[in-house]
């Protein structure tokens, strides 16, 4: 037994150094990853201007795929639930867009008195993408009779991984010090759960609505590289679109989508 | 540092009983020195040098890669995968929650290895030098290790002795917090979440089988499962009990019964609603207590004190639960059965019991460890089954087995993901050479299902428990269905992520492919089994060595016979030779 461990052993090492040598050595995708001024200086902004537009896709809409619901079937499967990476409105309109000013040294006060919160509601996270500024606490809310536990894919701060019981209705989340995302948020216990979050340092961060709508206000007069990032349809970081905005004065920027290449 | 006492006792286990007492005592004072020695032994790893990293690219890079990010050669092959450095997520480790690892932790787990996964214990071979030096190379991969502020540790001053209260209070948080929801009823890692599992880089991970305490991957002791409770189990999905997290944080053990009592009113009266409400603000400022130490900021006295109160409950709470996963697991690895171990069937004069019937609860199971069945294509690198348990009972006519296995997943028909063809699902095969060798040096098949000589397999599936196919193999890939199939009753039951499986079979047949069993005679058995879940199908499965079974013979009743009947012709011939004696005198 113990002379057919060790040639176990021995075995399993050799094929260890000789396997990979055939395996392809892929790097994790890339992922693709919102981007922040060095720094931010807070001000009144008195004349500032908005920049606001209209997010759609384009191609063939794939239908929305429904999640299988393998646990707590009562509370999780009461309603169909789908997969929300990608979900395109009338007119293909593109919800969940995050759209930024990427190059924004200094504007209006980042608000730390919202408080974003994430519902937890027949096992589906909403919203699907939240802005959460640096510093403030994130309130998960659990409104269902099950256990949840909430798992925070950050790597810039630290994750969070921790249970919300079926009886502990809002489970406050210190706020972070770093400026992160999109950072995937999941569910252990039910897998299918996922939604994303950014840190944000500064407020120009908006997100699309069903309409893809979306609107950056007082923003102050000047020129801006205006940034975008969507889970199915990834970034512009490499092409930020560029944006002049007048005191006072409204500016339109539409961007049209399509799936990202894999 | 108590993992190694651990050896010790082991050895003791093994000593005559003669000495047991003086052994004892001997050990004792070399566990006390131990202990003794551990609190000098919490060192610091030197600087990083060149020491370190030729070390580590000799010894770690091969799983951990160059750079440290867990992507070396062989990581592709290995589940759980080698850790990514980079990230500083450590999962063994003594201090709290998002903290980093002490350099005491890094040296435990180089010296020791991580039971359950490919990572081997160093000490053997590297030096203690060698291996502070890695610790130091190691640290070199991650930002955070460059703020030298100490991480903080988790107290195990407030230790609660194990006592069956103390599991009875732990079992029930085992619910309450939700650990039912991965590790499963009875902690076997089947909860209805564990199929689903990934860990922080997205790769397949498995809850902990709670009772196999032996694969704990920063070991079995109370204080090892504590802390991981504390402090969670950095980039799984193991939460860890950061106290804000936990239910009630905040409140006095009594405050949150009652809490729990008006909780689950339907309706609570206008006093009751107050009542409930002054436990929401409590709880509501000990939160924000605890989201500001998390948040970096000083506490002033009085709110400390408010924190540590808070903390002093989930601590005690969480000690109950470490009781109370001890108690699910034997204290070590059950030894294998070999030697005084071997599978004995015991005679039974009657029929045979059934699947369930008590008399099985009088036998003491066989442990039969399998491994990873890697000499074939495809191999199974990661097995996620640990061992097959056997008892046995005949009469004179049959022979009934009880197989008993934990598997986290009941699989009966699922979907490979990479070819989409072959259906994958759990089974058992048990392995006997259709001819017992003759004699301790005659030939056995090869243990792979056989070769030049042909092995005899029964062949059980998850997706027909109650149907045994014999087959005869001449090799891995050369099995056949037995033309002609013996009557043989199976039943197969999965309950709480352990399967049960019953055989019986007449100890003769007229099959010349069959094995024939007698009585005294000890029989190869071998095993191999799969978790369809786990990938597991055709080679890709686990296996056993060459394991004995006797069916062990009754001893005759003619004992109660002839050595009386001896005894009692001499006593008679003694008289015969003293009366003889006397009348030759007289």
């Amino acid at each position: 037994m113990k002379t057919y461990m060790l040639a176990c052993v021995a075995l399993l090492l050799a094929c260890c150094y000789v396997l990979p040598i055939f395996a392809d050595h892929h790097e994790a995708g890339e992922m693709q990853m919102l981007q922040f001024p060095e720094s931010y200086k807070g001000m009144a902004v008195s004349n500032g201007g908005t920049i606001s537009g209209t997010v759609t896709f384009e191609g063939d809409v794939p239908e929305m795929k429904i999640l299988e619901i393998t646990k707590d079937e009562t509370v999780c499967a009461a309603t169909e639930k789908h997969d929300e990476s990608l979900v395109v409105g009338e007119g293909n309109a593109l919800k969940n867009t995050i759209v930024y000013l990427v190059d924004i040294s200094q504007g209006k006060v980042l608000d730390k008195a919202v408080k974003p919160e994430i519902d937890q509601k027949g096992c589906k996270f909403t919203p699907h993408v939240q802005i959460v500024p640096v510093g403030v606490r994130l309130t998960m809310l659990n409104n269902d009779k099950v256990n949840h536990n909430v798992h925070i894919f950050s790597s810039v701060n630290k994750p969070v991984n921790k249970q919300q019981t079926k009886n502990r209705k809002k489970l406050r989340l210190a706020g972070v010090k770093k400026a992160e995302g999109p950072v995937q948020v999941k569910c252990d216990i039910h897998g299918w759960m996922s939604a994303w979050l950014a840190y944000v340092p500064h407020p120009y961060f908006a997100v699309t609505d069903e309409m893809g709508k979306f609107t950056l206000e007082d923003v102050p007069p000047g020129t801006y590289q205006l940034g975008y990032w969507h889970e199915a349809c990834g970034t512009n970081s490499e092409s930020p679109a560029t944006v002049t905005v007048e005191a006072g004065g409204t500016v339109t920027q539409d961007f049209t989508l399509s799936m990202k290449k894999m | 540092m108590t993992r190694r006492y651990k050896k010790i006792t082991f050895l003791t286990g093994q000593s005559r009983p003669g000495g047991r007492a003086a052994w004892a005592m001997l050990l004792g004072c070399c566990a006390l020195l131990a202990s003794m020695l551990s609190v000098a032994r919490a060192q610091k790893a030197p600087e990083a040098s060149e020491e370190g990293k030729r070390v580590y690219e000799k010894s770690c890079a091969h799983c951990h890669g160059i750079e440290g990010r867990g992507d070396g050669s062989a990581a592709e092959n290995l589940l759980p995968r080698p850790r990514d450095f980079t990230r500083g997520l450590y999962k063994i480790r003594s201090t709290e929650a998002g903290q980093l690892p002490t350099d005491q932790d890094l040296f435990d787990i180089l010296t020791e290895g991580m039971p359950g996964s490919s990572m081997p214990g160093w000490e053997t071979a590297l030096s203690a030098n060698e291996r502070w030096e890695v610790v130091a190379y190691i640290k070199t991969f991650h930002e955070g290790f460059k703020e030298n502020e100490a991480p903080r540790q988790i107290d195990l001053s407030g230790k609660i002795a194990y006592s069956e209260q103390s599991v009875e209070t732990g079992k029930a948080l085992y619910t309450e917090l939700g650990c039912v929801e991965c590790h499963g009823n009875v902690g076997r890692g089947d909860g209805t979440s564990a199929p689903t599992l990934t860990d922080e880089w997205g790769f397949r991970t498995w809850p902990a089988n709670l009772a196999q305490g032996w694969n704990f991957r920063g070991g079995g002791d109370t204080e090892d499962i504590f802390k991981r409770f504390i402090g969670g189990i950095a980039g799984s999905p193991m939460p860890a009990f950061e106290g804000d997290s936990f239910l009630h944080f905040g409140l006095a053990s009594e405050e949150s019964k009652r809490l729990t009592e008006l909780e689950s009113k339907d309706e609570m009266t206008e006093a009751e609603e107050e009542e409930s409400g002054k436990f929401y603000e409590k709880m509501d400022a000990a939160v924000d207590i605890a989201l500001s130490i998390t948040e970096g900021e000083t506490l002033n006295t009085e709110d400390r004190q408010t924190f540590d109160n808070a903390m002093r409950v989930v601590y005690e709470k969480s000690w109950h639960l470490a009781n109370y996963v001890k108690s699910l697991s034997p204290e070590k690895r059950p030894e294998p059965a070999i030697g005084n171990n071997v599978l004995r069937a015991q005679y039974v004069g009657g029929e045979l019991p059934a699947l369930g019937d008590a008399a099985w609860e009088t036998l003491k199971a066989s442990y039969f460890p399998v491994v990873g069945q890697i000499i074939v294509e495809p191999r199974q690198f990661n097995p996620t089954l640990d061992s097959i348990n056997v008892k046995s009972f005949y009469n004179d006519n049959e022979v009934a087995f009880l197989f008993t296995w934990d598997d986290r997943t009941h699989t009966t028909a699922l979907e490979d993901e990479e070819t989409g063809k072959k259906v994958l699902e759990d089974a058992l095969a048990i392995q006997f050479p259709v001819k017992v060798p003759q004699g301790p040096t005659a030939p056995k098949p090869y243990f792979l299902w056989g070769g030049r000589l042909p092995v005899y397999l029964w062949h059980w599936k998850a997706s027909a428990p109650e149907q045994v196919t014999e087959l005869t193999a001449k090799g891995i890939n050369k099995a056949e269905v037995q033309a002609v199939q013996s009557n043989i009753q199976a039943k197969g039951t999965y309950t709480d992520g352990q399967y049960n499986l019953w055989v019986k079979r007449a100890l003769k047949t007229d099959d010349k492919k069959d094995l024939q069993i007698e009585p005294g005679v000890f029989v190869p058995i071998a095993f191999s089994a799969w978790d369809g879940a786990n990938g597991d199908v055709d080679t890709n499965r686990v296996i056993s060595s060459w394991y004995t079974f006797v069916l062990e013979p009754v001893p005759s009743s003619r004992r109660f016979i002839y050595p009386p009947l001896v005894a009692l012709l001499s006593v008679g011939a003694l008289f015969g030779l003293r009366m003889f004696v006397r009348r030759r005198n007289s």
